[in-house]
């Protein structure tokens, strides 16, 4: 499982009529790659699908624009696979354009229909603040023989140069109100002249919205408000006619827009695949990735599907490709969420050890080692299975995470920080801490051991064999390592480092120095500065990461004390403070203790562990596939849905 | 980093790249330079590729010079702090705009996709707008709803609104100008200290150069109304403040608006008989101002600024070159466009037609 699925890269050269079967068959088995390499082959340099993919996207991108208005599932069924002709594509992608047009115009009646009841809002405001002026407001509603009228709203950060602008066509701006980023303003000046044409033009350019003067303001209020009212009803009744026509449209042409999503899921392999395929007159080429064992199923399903001959060449990468090929992601649902974990971080490059699982079983020791609560751990697990639903796959990492802290909670016999009602299957925490601190050192040291035999391995496995003895967390800083724990050992229990140990520990480090030394191109002083740090940083390093793993100690001794302070706290209370305050303890513990521990877990897996032996700077296998639903009772592979007609 | 220690890092930076700075003279021995030789000096291989017509190699160039410029924006903007990188990058967001502009002309005027996508720059994450989105778009309407959903909303309505009232470029691009030039000064009001004077003298020397541009073409050769042409400036606070704004656009005739102008644009500004006497005069007026700041100013932000808009005008000689090269056109008229010589137009009326 921590070996990389071995990949092969496959040429596969067609006739440039069959291309688009070859998309689809390719797609089909879902374990083609692309590779957008131009061939070394000088002569393959046309790219013969680049009409095709231009058709497609404006398809698709109006079916998305569309479906925005009259949704769509989200992945079709598909009863037969058939190759999507350039011409069907044309006309398809016309079709599309007619619909789009419509669904835009009915989308903009929809929106000014959001404005006029922004309007309308907009209108009652102004209602009540005109109440507070002291003129006679029917005047605002007509112009009058010598004076000139605009009452409206303008973003408020254009109302400063508006006031400038209008004040040089001889006209005065009020600013009555303001209403979030538009200000309600009113623009008096002479009625007529030059100044008055203008000030159309730059009211225009500043965004100025008009506020239709209610007719009936020297109304009573309560018939004003009526009248609004009747209005926002009216646009409700015209918006609800509006839906009803949306429906009957979406439903007049939803057969034949499924029809087009399921054609452009056929159409999406040979796009997809477009840069990747090069042509030379009647002879298209395309290369990819493939796991070594589909090789053959793929060649099978191309023989299947292929009315004309084709030739398919599969090799392993060449050394100088290696960081070009793609990795498969480790399939096994009780490691998903874990692997989501580790993407976080990195994809792993191909040759490189998948992290994973031993993320996976590290991280669950080290969670249930800091939080160790039967029924603390419970919950956890109970509340990741109460909201699987909402959680996905990642349920099933708090399921576990909650499963060990139970094995721990078991082992420490504690459940909901009581430390006497179960009787521990080893020993509580708190009854020998220096026992735990050992402990936790002890897998600290294990724990970077093993990072670095990965580290040492990754190298190897691609031919850097000075990278795995010299490098960083290589042979030599793993030799190092070993003898100064070594020596700290006997120094703590003999009293004395040791020969041995102080000659492998000088001794690497030495070698260490020296490699660096080599390394550089810069001044003796220069060099000998920085030989000089990386030498004291390699010490400094090991040792505070060996020591950074005593947390998983006192987490736990933590966990200890912190009930022990709930308890106290609830010893202080009656008997129904007293549950009060377990049970509240018992929720601080969980949210914060617990979110603690998770995090400083992933501090140590990606910190000590991962930093150590993964680049994950790899690419994720992507496979050409088709985005559809299986129907019922239809096997996704096979071939008999591929019909064999020509393009 | 350290507050100082970044500023120190960014100083050092601005001094670095300074040095890629055509200097005294350098531009005139360019002119002499065949179109290989100016391929190899500045790496710009499209201009030998036999494959390319002139207009593809045209487009290259200019596409090579943005990424020239924004490359180096990118990279004088990441030890910044928040408030520095914002104006930086504001700053640069006119490329973003000038693709909006394209994409609304191309949309406006029906162009084929191909021709409108040729026309895009090709621009760094920070910098470019969603250009997928909207150049998906299929009519201006369309693409100024989707702008609306984004950070541009508020130009984007406003461009609509004036768009669906008078179907034509013109307001449209206006607006867009106008909120850029507007934001940048906002952004300069952000700052205290050492950085807020310098900025206030280089973004107010920028303002001040577009204002004057703009004020004479709209008001002498788009023959706009003094107050259209008021709401289209951007009131500087360095010369033309609001009040020296509407006293400005009021006046009748080219010449007494030169006169009215606060020192030291009058004297610079003095016996120029035509909008691009005037451009040209003021961008060396710019060039110099930015020249200063670059040399003696104590903050960095405002010496990185300068050295993007001297940068900038250096970049966009380069390409008037390489275009005077490919066109063939005779030296002295490349020497005009590179701003070496004067350029001899008409005068009066004529000459803002």
């Amino acid at each position: 499982m921590l070996r990389p699925t071995p990949m092969k890269q496959v040429r596969l050269l067609v006739l440039t009529e069959e291309l688009p079967r070859a998309s689809l068959a390719l797609a089909e088995t879902e374990s083609f790659h692309p590779d957008p390499r131009p061939p070394a082959e000088s002569a393959l340099a046309n790219l013969p699908g680049r009409g095709y993919r231009e058709l497609y996207q404006q398809a698709r991108t109006r079916l998305d624009k569309i479906a925005k208005l009259a949704p769509l599932p989200a992945e079709p069924e598909i009863e037969a696979v058939r190759v999507v002709g350039t011409e069907e594509l044309t006309e398809l992608n016309q079709w599309l354009g007619e619909v789009w047009a419509e669904a835009f115009r009915l989308e903009e009646q929809l929106r000014h229909l959001d404005e006029a009841e922004r309007s309308i809002k907009e209108q009652e405001s102004a209602l009540a603040n005109f109440a507070n002026l002291n003129i006679d407001l029917k005047m605002l509603r007509t112009k009058t023989r010598f004076l000139d009228f605009y009452v409206g709203s303008v973003p408020r950060e254009n109302v400063r140069q508006l006031e400038g602008a209008v004040g040089l066509a001889k006209h005065l701006l009020f600013t009555y109100m303001t209403i979030g980023d538009h200000a309600h303003v009113i623009i008096v000046g002479p009625t007529g002249g030059k100044e008055q044409a203008q000030l159309g033009s730059v009211l225009n350019a500043a965004g100025f919205q008009a506020l239709p003067i209610p007719q009936s303001l020297d109304s009573e209020p309560k018939e004003i408000q009526r009248q609004l009212e009747l209005r926002r009803q009216g646009l409700g009744e015209e918006r609800g006619t509006l839906r009803q026509r949306v429906a009957a449209w979406a439903q007049a042409n939803e057969a034949r827009r499924l029809e087009a999503q399921r054609t452009l899921v056929l159409a999406e392999p040979f796009v997809t695949l477009d840069p990747s395929i090069r042509s030379a007159g009647h002879l298209a080429c395309l290369c990819g990735w493939v796991p070594a064992r589909e090789v053959a199923g793929l060649e099978a399903r191309l023989k299947d599907s292929l009315a004309l001959p084709f030739q398919l060449d599969a090799r392993d990468p060449r050394p100088d490709e290696r960081a070009l090929v793609p990795t498969v992601a480790v399939k096994s649902r009780l490691l998903a969420p874990f692997s989501m974990l580790v993407r976080q971080y990195g994809i792993p490059k191909y040759g490189e050890v998948d992290p994973t699982p031993l993320f996976a079983l590290t991280f669950l020791l080290m969670f249930g080692a800091m939080f160790g609560d039967l029924g603390q751990g419970a919950v956890i697990a109970g509340a990741a299975w109460h909201y699987r639903s909402k959680l996905g796959r990642f349920a099933l990492f708090g399921l576990l995470a909650g499963a060990s802290s139970m094995v721990f909670g078991l082992l420490y016999g504690s459940v909901f920080g009581f430390e006497h009602v179960l009787p521990a299957l080893w020993m509580s925490p708190l009854h020998d801490p220096i026992l735990m601190l050992k402990i936790a050192l002890a897998w600290g040291v294990l724990f970077l051991t093993l990072a670095c035999l990965l580290a040492i391995y990754n190298r190897a496995v691609v031919g850097n064999w000075e990278g795995a003895l010299l490098g960083h967390h290589g042979v030599v800083n793993l030799v190092f390592y070993l003898a100064l724990i070594w020596g700290g050992v006997r120094l703590a229990t003999l009293g004395a480092f040791g020969t041995l140990p102080a000659l492998l520990v000088v001794l690497a480090l030495g070698a260490l120095a020296v490699h660096s030394w080599r390394e550089q191109k810069a001044p003796a002083g220069e060099k000998a500065l920085v030989v000089f740090i990386e030498t004291l940083e390699t010490v400094i390093g090991y040792i505070s990461n060996s020591l950074s793993f005593l947390r998983v100690a006192a987490f736990s001794l933590n966990h200890v004390a912190l009930s022990i302070a709930v308890f106290t706290l609830a010893g202080m209370m009656g008997p129904m403070g007293h549950w009060i305050t377990v049970v509240l303890g018992n929720v601080f513990i969980l949210v914060l203790e617990g979110g603690i521990v998770m995090i400083q877990v992933l501090r140590l897996e990606f910190y000590e562990g991962f930093a150590r032996y993964f680049s994950g700077d790899g690419y994720e296998f992507a496979p050409l596939r088709l985005r559809h639903r299986v129907k019922e009772g239809a096997h996704p592979n096979d071939p008999s849905r591929l019909e064999k007609t020509t393009p | 980093m350290s507050h100082a220690a970044a500023q120190a890092y960014l100083h050092t930076r601005v001094s670095v790249m300074s040095t890629r700075l055509f200097g005294p003279g350098e531009l005139a021995e360019l002119i002499e330079l065949s179109l290989t030789e100016l391929a190899e000096r500045f790496g710009l291989t499209a201009l030998t590729d036999d494959q390319l017509t002139n207009r593809g190699k045209s487009r290259a160039v200019a596409q090579a010079v943005v990424q020239i410029l924004l490359s180096e924006l990118t990279i004088l903007a990441r030890p910044v702090t928040a408030t520095e990188r914002a104006l930086l990058m504001a700053w640069g967001r006119k490329y973003a705009l000038f693709n909006l502009k394209s994409l609304i002309r191309g949309k406006l005027y029906d162009l084929d996709q191909r021709e409108i996508r040729e026309n895009l720059y090709d621009l760094p994450p920070s910098v470019r707008l969603s250009h997928q989105e909207l150049f998906r778009a299929e009519n201006v309407l369309e693409l100024l709803r989707q702008l609306e959903q984004g950070p541009h909303a508020l130009i984007a309505r406003q461009a609509r609104e004036a768009y669906e009232q008078r179907r034509e470029p013109f307001t449209l691009e206006a607006a867009i100008d106008q909120r850029y030039y507007a934001g940048l000064a906002r952004q300069v009001m952000q700052f205290h200290d050492t950085d807020l004077q310098p900025l206030q003298h280089l973004v107010g020397t920028l303002l001040d150069r577009e204002n004057v541009q703009c004020l004479l073409r709209f008001r002498f050769a788009y023959r706009l109304s003094p107050s259209e042409t008021f709401y289209q400036l951007v009131p500087s606070s360095r010369l033309l403040h609001r009040d020296r704004l509407l006293e400005l656009v009021n006046l009748e005739t080219f010449e007494r608006v030169l006169e009215a102008l606060p020192a030291p644009l009058d004297a610079l500004l003095a016996g120029a008989a035509n909008l691009m006497d005037v451009q040209h005069r003021l961008h060396s007026y710019m060039a110099a101002e930015a020249q200063r700041v670059l040399g003696h100013s104590p903050s960095g932000v405002a010496r990185a600024l300068a050295y993007l808009i001297l940068r900038e005008s250096q970049l966009r000689a380069l390409f008037a070159l390489t275009q005077g090269q490919l066109l063939e056109l005779p030296s002295h008229l490349m020497e005009v466009a590179v701003g070496l010589t004067d350029p001899v137009c008409p005068t009066g009326v004529a000459a803002f037609a």
